[in-house]
């Protein structure tokens, strides 16, 4: 019987959106915690902020990011992830009982829940590495595994300073090597794993989605390679306190620069001219970037504290500006290829599953969200704004992964299954 | 060698199809007719090359049956029944059917496509050696 077309190469639809239904779920967290909390989560260092920022970079970002890879390894790597349903559900647990407990230590000061945090995420991370690093080790000729290989093992040494630096909360002894293992632990989970990561995904997804030119072989051989480097010896010269590991920073800095122009310059003499939420998202992702970039090149000129959370508030928007506008593109592609390749006939059309009004709309929402953010760092009680405005996106989102799920279970439930012998 | 000759052909279908969304886009309904009965037809030939020649001989000379060809054959099939979808939401004037329709065909063709580039058409030019000349020429011959 026919009954599809490489369906059982595709992970069921219920890994991915476990995933993607999560993220509104800790944005509706986050943004609760910047209305009632605004100027703790602004205070450097301060407990609440180191809550917020794990709450957006694992909870937000991270979950998204991994739902995509179980998608993309299977799409990309021919090799799918071996029995994707339950090691999705015990990454899934391990991860949101993981941040939850983090957040929960943070804002606590409980040393018992910085162990369980620990443990939970590390282990979830691990976990989740020991499955799909296997799949992208050896040769291959796709660049874009490549570059999630290069991620994925960035997010497993982001995870082990992350490990070393919770027991160092939970016993509240601080080596005086701290300061490295910080520094260390952000650059590479903001660089090496968030910004590689999305690098990565756009070689493959801005030609494929928008028919543009290809990026060049230069770029997808040679930025693992600047940022691999630049990383290590940043994280050498912070081990070794020797001076000005920012010069490192700057060659990133540039390379995510020459990534801007160049996304942008294919993005608008992209050949597909219709309008679409998705090419917003990735077009205002790379003015967060920028912004990011700038602000990050303003606070070394002159130490101004609000701008290092400017630069880091736009970094996080950037990473949630395209994984929002991928997430409008894919939610939709899934239910409609699922249904479709199981043969049923009331399969509706992308544009039914998520209406482009909508898509609209959380775009709207999202950039009042991210301006008020973006200047909350110079006048805090923006903050309150934002997260009133991030209340209302991330229930939109909610509602619309929510809305495309209970239609394809409807179809799956009542629809009519068109099967023939070949 | 082959790769390239069939890499180019889909960029060809792709530039075509790009083409006619544009034209309805800007509401030339006529030139968008026409436009999608030219992707249309090179797409479909473009299968028909892989399934009357190079997947035949591909399987033959390697003994791999069911494997990558036989689900690029099922996919295919899939993209077939979209496009015929969007030819009959184009005839109909159902535009908004049709622009949603091109989302799902265009993410689905360019995922066979690439899988096609990145691990069949390698597969194919390394059974096919020393003869992949000919068989580019013998592509070139079949009748559109």
């Amino acid at each position: 019987m026919f009954n599809g077309l490489s369906l059982d190469q595709a992970p069921p639809i219920s890994v991915v959106l476990r995933f993607f239904l999560t993220l509104p779920v800790f944005g509706l967290i986050l943004s609760l915690f910047m209305i009632f909390f605004p100027i703790e989560i602004l205070t450097p260092n301060h407990p609440f902020s180191l809550a917020g920022i794990h709450l957006l970079f694992l909870g937000m970002i991270s979950m998204g990011m991994i739902g995509a890879l179980f998608q993309m390894q299977s799409v990309l790597g021919g090799a799918p992830i071996p029995s994707p349903l339950g090691n999705s559900i015990i990454i899934h647990t391990l991860l949101s009982a993981g941040i939850l407990a983090l957040a929960g230590a943070f804002i606590l000061q409980l040393p018992e829940l910085f162990i369980i945090a620990a443990v939970l995420l590390g282990s979830g991370i691990v976990y989740f590495a020991q499955i799909l690093l296997p799949l992208l080790l050896g040769k291959m000729g796709h660049d874009t595994l490549k570059g999630m290989r290069f991620a994925l093992f960035s997010l497993l040494i982001t995870a082990i300073l992350g490990v070393v630096m919770a027991s160092s909360y939970a016993n509240g002894n601080f080596e005086n090597t701290h300061a490295a293992i910080k520094a260390s632990h952000y650059s590479i989970g903001l660089i090496g794993w968030v910004a590689a990561l999305i690098i990565y995904v756009a070689f493959q997804v801005v030609e494929m989605f928008y028919v543009t030119t290809p990026y060049s072989d230069w770029c997808k051989n040679n930025v693992k390679r600047i940022l691999g480097i630049s990383l290590l010896l940043k994280v050498i010269w912070l081990f070794t306190a020797l001076q000005f590991p920012w010069v490192f920073d700057i060659f990133i800095a540039l390379l995510l620069v020459g990534f801007v122009i160049t996304t942008v310059k294919r993005l608008r003499s992209r050949k597909r001219r219709v309008s679409d939420v998705s090419i917003w998202f990735w077009m205002m992702g790379m003015g967060l970037l920028m912004i990011s970039l700038l602000s990050y090149g303003a606070l070394m000129v002159r130490h101004y504290e609000p701008l290092e959370a400017m630069s880091l508030i736009a970094f996080a928007l950037f990473a949630l500006s395209i994984i929002l506008g991928m997430m409008g593109k894919i939610v939709p592609f899934l239910v409609w290829f699922h249904l479709n390749a199981a043969g049923y006939m009331e399969t509706p059309i992308m544009s039914n599953i998520i209406p482009a009004k909508r898509l609209k709309m959380s775009f709207l929402l999202f950039g009042f969200t991210a301006l008020t953010a973006l200047l909350s760092p110079f006048f805090p009680l923006l903050l309150i704004a934002s997260g009133l405005s991030g209340v209302v996106l991330f229930s939109l989102l909610l509602f619309n992964l929510v809305a495309a799920a209970k239609l394809y279970r409807n179809v799956l439930a009542t629809g009519t299954r068109f099967t023939f012998e070949p | 060698m082959l790769l390239e000759f069939m890499r180019d052909d889909h960029r060809a279908c792709d530039h075509l199809y790009t083409e006619a969304e544009n034209a309805l886009a800007d509401k030339k309904v006529d030139e968008a007719k026409k436009l999608f009965g030219a992707f249309y037809r090179a797409t479909n030939h473009h299968f028909d090359m892989e399934e009357k020649e190079l997947f035949i001989t591909f399987e033959k000379r390697t003994g791999m049956m069911g494997g990558p060809t036989q689900m690029m054959r099922y996919e295919h099939q899939q993209l077939r029944a979209l496009l015929e979808s969007m030819l009959r939401s184009l005839n109909e004037e159902k535009y908004d059917d049709f622009f949603g329709q091109g989302e799902s065909m265009m993410i689905m063709l360019q995922q066979h496509n690439m899988k096609e580039e990145q691990m069949l058409y390698p597969m194919i030019d390394r059974a096919l050696s020393g003869d992949a000349e000919l068989m580019i020429q013998r592509l070139k011959d079949m009748p559109q």
